[in-house]
């Protein structure tokens, strides 16, 4: 089972109106490892022809980018209340 | 006069426990929660080790929503090809119940009622954003802008404690506190799960692997669980490791482990119907911050109060002990009316008293052997080659056990010192 | 004076929750947590936009079990002012047209109002009757598909969102309005206005408090026979994927297929 489908079964009530995780475009630019994209259980960091791209709608909020990142380009919030990932199991 | 005697960030088992004891007590109770419901942001593996709950909740064996109680426990080392496991049962554990499964979402929103029906005010879905302060004590808490004061805050937000970090109250998390935690929850019906783990009515199976099988030095252990009608099946993943080979994705492990020859035909033919990921606290006394200071305290995962040897897991229980300790410290300081760090050190001397603090020191140090490659690499590799040639018929002469061990060894690739020195130092620390 | 508003809110099931059962094909509810209705979070917000601008007081107006407590109390954290909760078991199975009738008694227990906000539909039946339902039944007028709302010169004045473009009326207040769901980002409770709530708590209502006469209300009040249930077909989706260079071709099928009109076509 691909991690994209497994993420489909999850139950999210998405933020529009604030993203809690923001990266900076010009520091992922000069990136040497790119760890967050085997970090993220969640793949939200994927390299798109040579540029990170990141989703925070798919976004579990385990906080692994928080710290797996170490060029300080991941700004890591809590999301705001009631909002992101409902899990029904846990 | 503060609008609560206390707050309490996070409605785990930690913030719900504490919040449980001190509405009991009559004290003005505010315990606040991101998630709505509660427990729906929170994953376990997870096994309730102990009987702590009992400590606030009496009844809790009869109405809590407890999966299935451990009756046999599963220690094992996964390589490519084989498993060595051994697997304790005991009709002991049917009198003394040593733990019980648990799904989170359900649990989590237990206890938070329970708080809420002893008298605690339960606010869910809303973000605590920060601490406010008072002449440098902490004086409450503040949510978009708007203040709301109290003698006491404690703060149970988990394992990455954005309030209490953010105020300077503990040190951002690093590698070494943390292990990355993945997770599937399996629907097959109750007949089937009895019949593959050999189980009977609400007994159940708990195993922990070693994942030896793992390409370039990275390392984590699996877990497998039983509940009624789901199997909960995860890996912990170390963060240096995977940090060092740069190529293995987190979910990959997941995968790699549900779809091992030897257990993949516990889950065969159910249905995936939740992934999640959370963080694991690891990092032993090493990590635990100052846990108390005017006008606030710290507990559960926030505090760093989690045993984890890399395979078993023991957060829940911490947590619930260190939330009732918590909570009686401010009971007793509010009889004082005194809510100053002096007054407050008395959760310090608490836990001194119950295990948490006494285990953490006990095993001081253990993050060091948790991820050693004695367990991860030469010891599942050792195993293997030392069984197979024990139990491998082929018409030859059997060698004798030690000259087979040593040869595994050797095949291992580890130093014969590196190996005692691993092999004391786990000792001493387990 | 501020004006007085009543927000409509219904919990629903959460639509992400609900599966069909694979052996009996029935939905299967049991699992879903409650949640406000996704509209009716728009239109509350539109209330509160309009309290924010003008100031009114907002009066949350639900039907359903005790279990909606928690749904009216969210909405107040918001900054909903007031909540009501009509629960007894006779209004129970009430159908469209039963509902619509036990709201608008309800609205006429509440007194004076200028303004009755309903969403559009819900996710778990969406008949979308509910709101011109109590329109009619309190013979006030009404504006549907609404995105945004406004008070001027005691009027409100709604844009619509129609097929075929937006309309803007205005109405004389009282008046109803059903709002579009995502016609608006819904704002997020707020810890001070949730403890708030929960120290004035909600008001709950009953058959005692409303005196309908029993047959109007609930099953017995439901003229709806639902004669049979079907399951629609599933369609079978074509997935493709695709490169941008092939964008003219799919637009080119796309436009064979019937589904969509091509340039060429137009001119
Ligand atoms: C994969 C995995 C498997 C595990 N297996 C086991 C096991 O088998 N047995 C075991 O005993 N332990 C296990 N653990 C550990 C256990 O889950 C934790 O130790 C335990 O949950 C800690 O409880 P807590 O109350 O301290 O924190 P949490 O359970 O994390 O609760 C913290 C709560 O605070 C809320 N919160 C945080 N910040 C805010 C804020 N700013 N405002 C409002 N609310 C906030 C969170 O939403 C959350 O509900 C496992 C952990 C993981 C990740
Ligand atoms: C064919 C059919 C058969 C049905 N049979 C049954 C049955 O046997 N038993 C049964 O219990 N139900 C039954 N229902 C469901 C019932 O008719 C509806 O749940 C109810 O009348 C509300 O209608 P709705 O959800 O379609 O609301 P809509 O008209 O789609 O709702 C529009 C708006 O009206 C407001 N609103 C709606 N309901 C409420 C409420 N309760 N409180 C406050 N505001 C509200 C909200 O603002 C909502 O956004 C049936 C529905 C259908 C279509
Ligand atoms: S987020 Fe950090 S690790 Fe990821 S690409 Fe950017 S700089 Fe690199
Ligand atoms: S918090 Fe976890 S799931 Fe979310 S983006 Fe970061 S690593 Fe991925």
């Amino acid at each position: 089972m691909e991690i994209e489908e497994k993420l489909s079964v999850l139950n999210y009530k998405t933020d529009k109106g604030f993203e809690h995780i923001t990266v900076t475009p010009d520091i992922c630019e000069v990136c040497p490892d790119y760890f967050c994209t085997f970090a993220c259980p969640a793949k939200c960091y994927t390299v798109m022809e040579g540029k990170l791209n990141f989703k925070y709608e798919d976004c579990v909020e385990c906080g692994t980018c928080l710290f797996a990142c170490s060029h300080g380009s991941v700004k890591w919030n809590n999301v705001k209340g009631g909002h992101g990932v409902k899990y029904k199991y846990g | 006069m503060s609008e609560f005697d206390a707050i309490i960030v996070g409605a785990g088992p930690a913030g719900s426990s504490a919040a449980i004891k001190l509405a009991s007590s009559g004290l003005t109770t505010l315990l606040v929660e991101k998630a709505d419901p509660p427990g729906s942001k929170n994953v376990s593996g997870g096994i309730m080790w102990g009987n702590e709950l009992g400590g606030v909740l009496p009844d809790w064996e009869k109405d809590a929503p407890l999966e299935r109680y451990v009756i046999s426990k599963g220690t094992g080392l996964l390589t490519s090809d084989s498993l060595i496991s051994v697997d304790f049962r005991s009709r002991k554990f049917e009198s003394r119940k040593t733990g019980y499964s648990v799904l989170r979402a359900k649990f989590d929103q237990y206890l938070a009622n329970k708080a809420k029906s002893k008298g605690a005010t339960l606010v869910t879905g809303v973000t605590v954003d920060g601490l406010a302060l008072k002449d440098g004590k902490v004086a409450g808490v503040i949510q978009e802008g708007d203040e709301i004061t109290a003698d006491t805050v404690i703060l149970a937000e988990g394992v990455n404690p954005r309030v209490a970090i953010s105020s300077g109250l503990r040190p951002e998390i690093g590698d070494k506190d943390v292990a990355i935690g993945v997770k599937q929850v399996v629907k097959l019906s109750e007949a089937t799960i009895n019949e593959r783990f050999n189980i009977r009515g609400n007994s159940g199976f708990a195993g922990e692997y070693v994942l030896g099988f793992l390409k370039n030095g990275v390392k984590a252990g699996g877990f497998l669980y039983t509940n009624k009608e789901t199997i909960s099946v995860g890996a912990v993943i170390n963060v240096g490791t995977l940090r060092a080979d740069n190529e293995t994705h987190s979910f990959e492990i997941m995968d790699q482990f549900v779809n091992h020859p030897f257990i993949s035909p516990y889950l065969e033919g159910g249905k995936m119907e939740e992934y999640s990921a959370h963080l694991v606290c690891e990092g032993g006394i090493g990590s635990v911050p100052k846990i108390y200071g005017d006008g606030y305290l710290i507990a559960g995962d926030a505090a760093g109060f989690s045993y984890s040897n890399g395979l078993i897991i023991q957060g829940i229980n911490y947590a619930i002990t260190s939330g009732i300790a918590a909570a009686d410290t401010v009971i007793e300081a509010k009889s004082k009316s005194n809510f100053s760090s002096g007054m407050l050190r008395g959760y310090e001397d608490r836990l001194q008293g119950k295990y948490v603090l006494k285990d953490l020191k006990k095993f001081r140090g253990i993050e060091e052997v948790t991820w050693s490659n004695l367990a991860h690499k030469a010891l599942p590799d050792i195993a293997e080659e030392t069984l197979f040639n024990l139990f491998y018929e082929e018409g030859i002469p059997k060698r004798h056990l030690m000259e087979i061990v040593l040869s595994a060894t050797k095949k291992s690739g580890v130093k014969k010192t590196d190996m005692i020195l691993e092999a004391y130092r786990t000792m001493r620390r387990m | 004076m501020a004006i007085k508003i009543i927000v409509m809110m219904k919990q629903v099931p959460d639509a992400e929750e609900i599966f069909i059962d694979p052996v009996k094909f029935t939905l299967n509810r049991a699992q879903a947590r409650g949640i406000i209705n996704p509209s009716d979070e728009n239109a509350l917000e539109c209330a509160l936009k309009i309290k924010d601008q003008t100031g009114a007081e907002i009066t949350v107006l639900s039907m359903g079990p005790p279990a909606a407590e928690s749904a009216i109390i969210e909405c107040m954290g918001r900054g909903a002012d007031r909540g009501v909760l009509v629960t007894d078991r006779v209004f129970a199975a009430a159908d469209t047209y039963a509902t619509s009738l036990t709201l608008a008694a309800s609205v006429k227990n509440l007194g004076e109002f200028d303004l009755i906000i309903a969403g559009e539909s819900t996710t778990d039946s969406g008949t979308g009757h509910v709101g011109p339902g109590v329109a009619e039944f309190l013979g006030i007028d009404q504006a549907t598909y609404c995105t945004s709302l406004h008070i001027e010169n005691d009027a409100l004045v709604a844009e619509r969102d129609l097929e075929d473009g937006t309309e803007v009326v205005s109405i004389g207040l009282p008046a109803l309005a059903t709002v579009l769901i995502s016609s608006n980002i819904p704002r997020r409770a707020k810890l001070r206005l949730k403890i708030d709530a929960l120290r004035k708590g909600i008001e709950k209502w009953d058959h005692d408090t409303l005196k309908l006469p029993p047959e109007w209300v609930g099953i017995k009040g439901s003229p709806t026979v639902v004669g049979a249930l079907k399951i629609p077909e599933e369609r079978k989706r074509a997935a493709k994927r695709i490169t941008v260079d092939q964008l003219g071709e799919l637009v080119k099928e796309l436009g064979g297929m019937g589904l969509i009109k091509t340039e060429e076509e137009e001119a």
